[in-house]
């Protein structure tokens, strides 16, 4: 009985991964561009509310996810034009982002507040796989997107390594100056991967209201997950491979209260909720210090604004 | 085809008094075009949100009750944001405060006269906020390490040890008679401000308002305000000079944690009376930031920002109790968002002037 408490639990942490890690592999797109975007709660709210505005209106998954993933990116180019056009405060640009989506979801979600939503993602069981114990209902029962997630994971690790677009993207993130020389368009750079990170927080929050909790609501839907997903890239130190296990880890820690009450452990839900930001801080403390940045990975230029002219 | 700044030769009076203008203009149009959207009449609305706010008389008493929070947490952003330093976590820190002050309200403020069971709470909520910020000051000072990320994170282990104080456990914080509801315990009158007549102002506007005062005294005209400027422009000419960049950095970062834990303070003390995670959880601490960066970092115009924020926040509770038109609530949070991000942009326009190019090549200016 509990071990199958355990397992449920681990199969659901996979679903909880999905958003938590599709937000922070488009952070992660953002800040190995040099910019850093704190408007990822934001951007997924806005994505989450048009998503469902479709879904509800529409009946189409895919569609409301397609859409609510473009708003997502609609968002995020207001961050890029505020930060890469004119070199604006990052921090405080990305936390207007925040308040401007909360307020904005808030506001257009007024009408569909608590209203159901009908279509669900539908797991695909993969025969005799699935009745693998643990492994089976962990990886071969799940939703089209924790595959999808997955794929985008590896994916953009072979992005980033071994594709030419990936090294200009990380000589932007580093040393702007030098890809500039080099002929990268820095700005454009800037602009496309700030746009794609925020591509995926809207699929993220579109995601969270089709298939996790299928109702809208501003402050349930993304319940701090936007913030998690910026914890998670430090945590993972830019790398997305390392986002992929971090997410699940932290998915793990949302669901764990379930399995831990079963098993007469008593931690209170609240630890159980700071445990993402704890880790981090840890990781942040242990391996962030200035002469290990390097090793650490956070891109030398992040949060500082390429100016051609004036240096 | 390309858009470059530029940097204007000269920054005139007009450009610096018309942007904060233009941009609250500009956030307004914006609005206005989800207003209609929606179905609403945004003149009506602005009419609405203005009269809540400012022209009634509860309307600004209430929106003065909402700026004391916001012109400490604005003050908090300020004194570090100008250096190149940016705790984002004065939210945290005002949590902190906030249970460090409903503690002292407790369990010392009991037996001494008001004014000194106030001055106890206030100078308690300073002390969380610092100690709040005080890893992040101390791993930014001699490590190195991103006080963005720590301060951050630091927020929100402090929002849901407020949580478990309060929800999650039988604490010193939670009243014994509230079972069904938890609530915070009550602190006593003697550790609470005074109201001014029937309203729910409190004397904490002077306390923040002087606390304006005094950080501006201490940028302008003392030596560690000296030493803050330097290390924010220079740290390699600071370091020249035999000031101590460490101790100037972690000072920074104290003070502006003990703004933030004030902050708390002030709203345990004059409005909660209490430690309230329901109450608190409005994000004055990020709104804040908004303040800090509407008043361009400078104390003064903190005071002004946080009070035209304060009324649009507390325009959206007033809204609510407003007889006739129904004017939705959460404009408010979405003006408020508008406002910063044009105001952003403005700031910028103000000191640049973008020109545009149809071949991309422009000869450098």
């Amino acid at each position: 009985m509990n071990e199958s408490a355990l397992v449920l639990t681990l199969a659901a942490s996979m679903v909880a991964a999905v958003p938590i890690a599709l937000a922070a592999l488009g952070e992660l797109l953002a800040e190995r561009a040099g910019v850093l975007n704190l408007g990822v709660e934001g951007m997924m709210l806005i994505g989450a509310v048009t998503a469902f505005q479709i879904g509800d209106s529409t009946g189409s998954l895919w569609l409301a996810l397609g859409i609510g993933s473009l708003a997502g990116a609609l968002f995020a180019s207001i961050h890029a034009f505020l930060s890469v056009t004119l070199r604006a405060n990052q921090i405080v640009s990305g936390l207007a982002l925040v308040i401007f989506g909360t307020g904005l979801s808030t506001f257009i979600g007024k009408s569909i507040e608590g209203k159901p939503l009908d279509t669900d993602f539908t797991s695909t069981r993969w025969g005799v796989l699935a009745d693998i114990p643990v492994l089976g209902p962990m990886f071969f029962d799940q939703d089209p997107m924790v595959y999808a997630t997955i794929l985008l994971a590896i994916a953009l690790t072979f992005y980033l390594e071994r594709t030419r677009a990936g090294l200009a993207l990380r000589a932007v993130g580093e040393s702007p100056a030098t890809a500039d020389s080099m002929g990268v368009a820095v700005g454009m750079v800037r602009y496309v991967h700030v746009i794609a990170g925020g591509l995926l927080a809207g699929t993220a929050g579109s995601y969270l209201v089709l298939r996790q909790v299928p109702s809208w609501s501003q402050d349930a839907t993304t319940a701090g997950i936007g913030w998690i997903a910026l914890a998670l890239v430090v945590f993972a130190s830019w790398k997305p491979l390392r986002v992929l296990l971090g997410a699940f880890l932290f998915g793990f820690a949302r669901r764990a209260n379930f399995w831990l009450q079963g098993e007469g452990v008593d931690i209170p839900a609240e630890f159980l909720s700071m445990l993402p930001y704890l880790l981090t801080i840890i990781v942040l403390v242990v391996w962030g210090s200035r002469d290990l940045r390097r090793k650490v990975g956070a891109p030398a230029s992040l949060g500082v604004p390429y100016v051609r002219d004036e240096r | 085809m390309s858009f470059r700044l530029e940097r204007r030769l000269e920054v005139h009076w007009w450009n610096q008094a018309l942007t904060p203008v233009l941009s609250i203009l500009a956030a307004l149009a914006f609005g206005a075009v989800f207003l209609l959207f929606e179905g609403f009449n945004p003149f009506t609305v602005y009419k609405a949100l203005f009269e809540a706010s400012f022209t009634s008389k509860f309307g600004i008493t209430d929106s003065l009750t909402v700026a004391v929070p916001l012109i400490l947490t604005g003050l908090a952003a300020a004194v570090v944001f100008r250096m190149g330093l940016f705790n984002i976590g004065a939210e945290g820190q005002l949590y902190l405060g906030a249970i460090f002050a409903a503690w002292a309200g407790i369990a010392i403020a009991d037996n001494l006269p008001t004014v000194l069971g106030v001055t106890v709470v206030l100078i308690a909520g300073a002390i969380g906020g610092a100690l709040w910020a005080l890893p992040a000051a101390y791993f930014k000072a001699y490590f190195g390490t991103s006080e963005i990320i720590s301060t951050l994170m630091l927020t929100f282990i402090a929002l849901f040890l407020m949580r478990y104080l309060i929800f999650g456990s039988h604490s010193y914080w939670r009243d014994p008679e509230s079972a069904t509801f938890p609530q915070g315990r009550k602190i006593p009158e003697t550790a609470r401000f005074e109201l001014w007549g029937n309203t729910r102002l409190h004397w904490g506007l002077l306390v923040a308002i002087a606390i304006a005062a005094a950080v501006w005294v201490l940028i302008k005209y003392t030596s560690i305000g000296y030493d803050m400027n330097v290390v924010g422009s220079a740290p390699e000419s600071a370091r020249y000079a035999g000031i101590s960049v460490r101790r100037t950095i972690m000072l920074a970062i104290l003070l502006s944690g003990a703004l933030g834990g004030l902050a708390g303070a002030t709203e345990v003390a004059g409005r909660s009376f209490s430690l309230d995670p329901n109450g608190l959880e409005l994000g004055l601490g990020f709104t804040g930031i908004v303040v800090a960066s509407l008043a361009r970092y400078n104390p003064w115009a903190v005071i002004l920002v946080a009070t035209f924020l304060g009324g649009l926040r507390n325009a959206g509770v007033a809204l609510q109790s407003l007889p006739g038109e129904r004017v939705p609530v959460e404009v408010s949070l979405m003006l408020q968002g508008a406002i910063l991000l044009f105001a952003i942009g403005g700031e910028v326009f103000a000191r640049y002037s973008l020109s545009y190019s149809r071949s991309g090549k422009v000869v450098a200016a």
